[in-house]
């Protein structure tokens, strides 16, 4: 069996440390709804501090072995990482940069977090300033594991990697995006927000590997993400009761699991639309300025309805009104061609079809390289 | 192999080392009532303990609910009324503290904004059904820097992701040469 090569090692640590970061606050979060008493060292805070850490070490091991090949003398494989920025002395790989950035930034604002509950408590407030900080935080290091892996789009390993770190971010972002629901909106904005995001997600997968089927494998990863961590959050939050001998909140009844129920349940069918309408569109000759925005909007419309029929499905309360339907509606499919549009050009930035090179974080005279 | 198993075990000591000491900080605090108001819910005569006083917007605490005779044999809703109050929050059933179960409670909960809220019951006991509120307690301005200042700074990350994008958007133009779909 070959040995896997210094790329894939660390591509998959990163990945590993946001699975541990998502596991972590999925269990995290089930806990105070079911059990509730806080203290920094419970288990799954441990999950949550260790993910950011594994995919921070791997992100820094990464830089220094691609500082230590430049200085040698050998050109680095952009397929590990990206085409490398020069940040202070050190020859970074945009991928892990990134990551990393995302990491140490976990760090410095969960200092700021210990200082927040000593001034208001140590409250449970997922939209707290300082816990949308350490959520964003993930989300960047989450967000450098997809660009890690969608530079290896030409190896099998960095496209089995897109199609599971694309569901990680989509799964962790409703905890990003739950910062958005006190806007002002004449619609769902935490529907219509998500319905967007996860369209992006898709067809970037689509986009960045030229292949509309890749929308519908990370539909089908984020399904069986969603199926494990149903079962996993209830059981792991009972179980860590049990074990420190805390019991359940009274009435808690028969509400599903908290995250895993604000995952779409009907990506797939969105995913396989969206697919469609980029092969169709394909074959038909249409042209690239449309396509995308054309199957985002369909993908998006069909996500923001089956969000809102998803709500009394899981029991997690009543259909929304039929004016609010048809406005979530109409706000998916505007959103979702909006998505549609950013995705091709992301994908674009990460294939590299314009070889202008760019200056990221310049300190220093020499930038080594484009963004591709 | 052996050596993988080695450095494996390696590492799980060395994450057992930096845990072992953290156990005994993960004692649960008490519940530390240091004001109370009364609240008269019929013949229902309930105890509100506090675990801050004077409460502040933001600040979170634990409430404890203690009617006169104790909680067994009674049942009932919790309902709360004021500015940082949503509809989900208003009414709910009352549920013992989870770490002092011999009374109802909420645990580190904070109320949103400053200004006056009522904290009622109805309960259903011995000597049949009945309501009551609180007095409007004042909730005070909240406590640390300008709210505005700690998003501005929390804002950071999400601000430097934006950043980079418009950067490496301008100078690469995707637009002007779109990705192609395989064949």
């Amino acid at each position: 069996m070959p040995r896997p090569s210094a790329g894939v090692l660390g591509a998959a640590a990163v990945l590993l440390g946001t699975g541990t970061s998502l596991a972590g606050i999925v269990w995290d979060v089930q806990w105070h709804v079911d059990v509730g008493p806080d203290t920094f060292f419970t288990l799954s805070h441990l999950m949550l501090y260790s993910g950011s850490a594994i995919a921070g070490l791997a992100a820094l091991a990464m830089v220094l072995r691609a500082t230590f090949a430049q200085r040698a003398g050998r050109t680095a494989d952009p397929a590990e990482g990206g085409r490398t920025v020069r940040v202070l002395k050190f020859d970074a790989p945009l991928g892990y940069l990134i990551a990393g950035a995302g990491a140490a930034m976990f760090l410095l604002y969960g200092l700021m977090d210990l200082w927040w509950h000593t001034v208001y408590g140590f409250d449970a407030d997922l939209g707290s300033p300082p816990h949308v900080a350490l959520f964003s935080s993930i989300t960047v290091t989450m967000v450098g594991s997809v660009i890690v892996f969608g530079y290896a789009r030409d190896r099998r390993w960095g496209r089995i990697g897109l199609v599971v770190s694309l569901p990680i971010l989509m799964t962790f972002s409703p905890l990003m995006l739950n910062a958005l629901a006190e806007l002002p909106a004449p619609f769902d904005i935490e529907i219509v927000s998500a319905a967007f995001f996860c369209t992006l997600s898709m067809l970037l997968a689509a986009g960045i590997t030229g292949r509309p089927a890749y929308a519908i494998r990370v539909a089908a990863v984020l399904g069986a993400m969603q199926l494990a961590l149903w079962f996993f959050a209830p059981w792991a939050s009972h179980s860590y009761a049990s074990m420190v001998n805390l019991p359940l909140r009274d009435g808690l009844g028969d509400a599903p699991p908290e995250l895993p129920s604000a995952t779409p349940m009907f990506l797939l069918v969105a995913a396989a639309v969206g697919a469609g309408v980029l092969a169709y569109g394909r074959r038909a000759g249409m042209s690239m300025r449309l396509l995308p925005q054309l199957a985002g909007a369909v993908g998006g419309l069909v996500l923001a309805f089956s969000l809102d029929l998803q709500v009394p499905l899981v029991g997690n309360g009543p259909l929304a009104a039929p004016g609010t339907l048809v406005a979530d509606a109409l706000a998916g499919l505007l959103f979702g061609a909006l998505a549609g549009f950013l995705a091709w050009r992301f994908a674009g930035l990460l294939r590299g079809e314009s070889r202008k090179p760019i200056a990221i974080v310049v300190p220093g005279p020499a930038v080594q390289g484009g963004l591709a | 192999m052996i050596s993988v198993r080695r450095k494996l075990a390696a590492v799980a000591a060395a994450v057992l080392v930096v845990l072992l000491p953290a156990a005994p900080a993960a004692a649960y605090e008490p519940v530390n009532i240091v004001h109370t108001e009364q609240v008269q819910a019929g013949p229902y005569a309930v105890t509100v303990g506090f675990s801050e006083w004077p409460l502040r917007a933001m600040q979170s605490l634990d409430f404890t609910f203690i009617p006169a005779g104790g909680i067994a044999g009674k049942s009932g809703r919790l309902l709360l009324d004021g500015p940082g109050i949503d509809a989900d929050h208003a009414d709910r059933v009352l549920a013992r503290h989870p770490r002092k179960l011999d009374v109802w409670g909420l645990d580190v909960v904070s109320l949103a904004k400053a200004g006056g809220y009522t904290i009622g019951f109805r309960i259903d006991g011995p000597q049949g059904p009945a309501e009551g509120r609180t007095q409007p307690l004042p909730v005070l301005a909240q406590p640390g820097p300008p709210l505005a200042l700690s998003w501005a700074i929390c804002a950071i990350p999400i601000a430097g992701l934006i950043v980079f994008l418009v950067v490496a958007w301008r100078r690469a133009r995707p637009s002007a040469n779109l990705v192609p779909l395989a064949d």
